[in-house]
Parts: structure tokens; C-alpha cells; sequence
């Protein structure tokens, strides 16, 4: 079950200093996962916890989040994704392309190594 | 007749010079290797020498932290450094620590919030068995600095190794006395701006945008765009669904306020490390992870957090 097109705000708005909060998702071929952009916070944690929903639920041994057009994650962002890497079975994983380096400093800071969680060098 | 004893020791060492210093601190370490128990020492870099050469060979079972790097913010010096140490030991019967948050470059800005860190100690401890020796140097700290040192422990060593229990012993007067007003804020604010739960990711672009102009740069900035979210978040969900940033520059250091209705009632809040499976709870403490001084402002009246980071 997969939406083509999600928004926490209508139509993504474009990306400038007074953009309306929105994480818009378009899904990857041959359901590997989805490409993210927007931002992910207070406004837009529903259509992130549902992609992650999906991550794990989907049943895929390895589910891509491609977010080189995503800004910023939060705190509770990342929380609900070292959440969601938890809940996988071993050999599982989330991968994560090109994350923004408030995430990737997040998760280092309180999930080092996380073995559900994979982000390939580019 | 039986009383029940608090595990938790936590006094302060009163040093007037090197000599004092090392009488004090390197019998405390050695007598925690003597019974096996982990020991760690975060002090200013110039004292951990000493200490490390007073040690000879047993400083290799030490952990040793420059408290200058690790504990530049108060408010990180209890997560990340003392329960940070303690918390990876869960097996030791008990765990030994030398702390010594305050010295002498200390800034008035900086200080109350060192005060209100070594009162909290002792609530962040309490009914573990943990010991924190904690020096102050009496010939280089004011009076207010050593006066509150009678106020924040239980117990004060002198320079001859005298032990004399503390009968101003006062923690939570301590924080409540130092939960004043902020000063005002210097000419020149870059940014007043408004925000609720719609403008959230604007008052956080403008911030950043505002202190890239000021020159936080690289990983810095994106740890301010961090501590900016966590703050503006927590006033729409926890402090009355709206609240001011506001951000200058004030002697080397950006200065950003966050001003909300919200009343923070938890003395811990932001100091409490957050376990790997815990949801919730990492808000406050991020903040204090990645700032190099917090100070609060807190009560019925509303909440001011200001966050400073060196430019």
C-alpha cells in the first residue's frame, strides 16, 4: 500500500526561509523505498512516522530513504527512526542516502552503530 | 538502632596550592583503585596533569577528562560526564569521581549556572553508590564561589584533609537563589521573532540565517539549528503553544533567548542521560550536549532559556 504523492502541507512549497512546514514523499521503483524532501518537525512527524511505518512493516530486507533533498531532521525525528530500526529483525535494515547532518549527528550521539540503520558512503 | 546511610558522597575540597591539591585528590583516586572500583577525573587540563604525574603508573586505569572541553557547559557536566562515566560501570559495587566544574576564568555569566549544576549533583545521585570529590581553589576563587560550596555539599575537606559536615547544606535553596532574571540583553538584538506551532520552521530558518550572518559556521550551525528546534518545539508543545526567539552577539559568543509561558518544574530536566531504547526525554538534554553555556530563567511568570555558543 503505497500513496504515490504526501504532504503534511498541501503541495511541497518551495524550499525558502518562509517555506510552510512540509516532507513531501514520492516512492522509489519497485517499492525499494521512497525519496524525501522537505523537512522533518513538529508539522510534518506524521508523514515521517508513516514512512517509517512502512519501512518496517513492508517486510523488505533493505528499505531506502533517499533524503539529499531533506533539510533538517529533529530530535523526535530521529528518535522515531532509531525507533523503527529497532523493531526490524536482525539482518534488516533502513538505509539512508545522503542524510543531512543534523541527523546523522543525532544518531551518532545517542545511536552510535545502530545495526538497523545502514548509511552508505557516497 | 539502625539509620538508613546515603551512598551517595559528594564533598568539596578546599586547595590553596599544589601541594593541597594532590594531598587531596591522589590518595581519593588511589584508594578507589585499591578496591577495584572504576575512577575518572575531570578537572581543568592544568590539573589533570598533576594529577596524572602525582599518579605515576596507576594513571593509566584512570579515565581522564579536560572539564574545560567536556564540562565547558555546566549543565552537560552531569549527563555527559559524571552519570555518562557512572552509568557505563552498572556492575561496580561503587564509582569514584573527581569534578571540578568551577575555576577561577569562570565568567559572571557563566557561574551561576555552575552553582546550580553542583547543587543538582546531589539530587542527580542520590541512593547510588557513587563518590564526587569536587576541589575549589580557595586562593584563586572569590568568596560567593566557596561560600556556595557549603551551600552545594554535604561535606568540605580543608587543606589538611579535616572532613567537617556543611551546616549551610541547602541544594534546592541554592537553585531556587540563582533562578533570577537574565540580564538584559545588549544593543544591537539581530532577531525578535514570534513564533507558534505554523511558523516553527521559520523561527529556525531565521535563527540560523542570522547566525551564519554572525559567523557559527559548519557542524556548529547545524548544531545550533538543533538546539533552536528543541527549544521552539518544546514551547508549542509544553509552553503554552507559542513563545519569542531572540539572538545578538555578546562578548565572542552568539546569544540566542528562547521566551516562553511554560514553567519548568523538573530540577533534572536536560541532565538525565536518555538510555538507547527510551522515547522522549532528549529535548532539553541535546541542548545541553551541544551549547557551551544554558542559562534558565524559570516559574509560574513563564520560561527563559538562553543558549550560547562561542563564535
Amino acid at each position: 500500500m503505497q500513496s504515490p504523492e504526501r504532504t503534511a502541507a498541501g503541495a511541497p512549497a518551495p524550499a525558502s526561509a518562509t517555506a510552510a512546514p512540509h516532507l513531501a514523499v514520492r516512492p522509489l521503483p519497485e517499492g525499494r523505498g521512497v525519496t524525501l524532501a522537505g523537512e522533518v518537525g513538529l508539522a510534518t512527524r506524521a508523514v515521517w512516522t508513516d514512512v517509517l511505518a512502512e519501512a518496517v512493516e513492508g517486510g523488505r530486507s533493505a528499505y531506502v530513504l533517499e533524503l539529499s533533498e531533506v533539510a533538517f531532521v529533529d530530535v523526535a525525528g530521529a528518535e522515531a527512526l532509531a525507533a523503527a530500526a529497532r523493531r526490524l529483525e536482525t539482518g534488516r535494515r533502513i538505509v539512508l542516502h545522503d542524510p543531512p547532518r543534523t541527523l546523522s549527528r543525532v544518531l551518532e550521539m545517542y545511536w552510535p552503530g545502530l545495526p538497523g540503520i545502514e548509511v552508505p558512503t557516497p | 538502632m539502625s539509620t538508613v546511610t546515603e551512598p551517595f558522597v559528594h564533598p568539596a575540597l578546599f586547595y590553596a596550592n599544589t601541594d593541597e591539591y594532590l594531598a587531596g585528590c591522589v590518595p581519593f583516586v588511589r584508594e578507589g583503585l585499591e578496591r577495584g572500583e572504576p575512577v575518572a577525573v575531570a578537572v581543568p587540563s592544568y590539573n589533570l596533569e598533576l594529577i596524572e604525574a602525582g599518579l605515576g603508573e596507576d594513571a593509566a586505569r584512570v579515565r581522564f577528562l579536560d572539564m574545560q572541553q567536556a564540562g565547558r557547559n555546566p549543565g552537560r557536566i552531569i549527563p555527559g560526564v559524571l552519570r555518562a562515566f557512572a552509568d557505563s560501570h552498572p556492575d561496580a559495587g561503587r564509582v569514584r569521581l573527581i569534578g571540578e566544574p568551577i575555576w577561577s576564568g569562570r565568567s559572571e555569566t557563566e557561574y551561576p549556572a555552575c552553582a546550580q549544576h553542583e547543587a543538582l549533583i546531589n539530587h542527580a545521585f542520590t541512593g547510588r553508590a557513587v563518590s564526587i570529590l569536587c576541589p575549589y581553589d580557595t586562593g584563586r576563587l572569590d568568596e560567593r564561589s566557596l561560600a556556595d560550596a557549603y551551600v552545594t555539599h554535604p561535606v568540605v575537606i580543608d587543606g589538611a584533609g579535616r572532613h567537617s559536615d556543611s551546616p549551610a547544606y541547602d541544594p534546592d535553596g541554592l537553585v531556587a537563589r540563582y533562578n533570577q532574571p537574565l540580564p538584559a540583553a545588549p544593543g544591537g538584538i539581530r532577531l525578535a521573532y514570534d513564533y507558534d506551532a505554523g511558523t516553527l520552521p521559520t523561527a529556525r530558518h531565521r535563527s540560523v540565517a542570522e547566525a551564519a550572518q554572525l559567523g557559527l559556521a559548519g557542524e556548529r550551525l547545524d548544531d545550533f539549528a538543533l538546539i533552536v528546534a528543541e527549544l521552539t518545539t518544546n514551547s508549542v508543545v509544553h509552553g503554552g503553544g507559542r513563545g519569542t526567539v531572540r539572538l545578538w552577539s555578546e562578548e565572542g559568543r552568539l546569544v540566542c533567548e528562547v521566551r516562553d509561558a511554560g514553567h519548568l518544574t523538573d530540577p533534572l530536566a536536560g541532565r538525565r542521560p536518555a538510555g538507547r531504547d527510551q522515547i522522549g526525554g532528549r529535548g532539553l538534554l541535546t541542548v545541553n550536549l551541544l551549547a557551551d553555556l544554558v542559562r534558565t530563567h524559570t516559574g509560574g511568570y513563564g520560561t527563559t532559556i538562553r543558549v550560547y555558543l562561542a563564535l
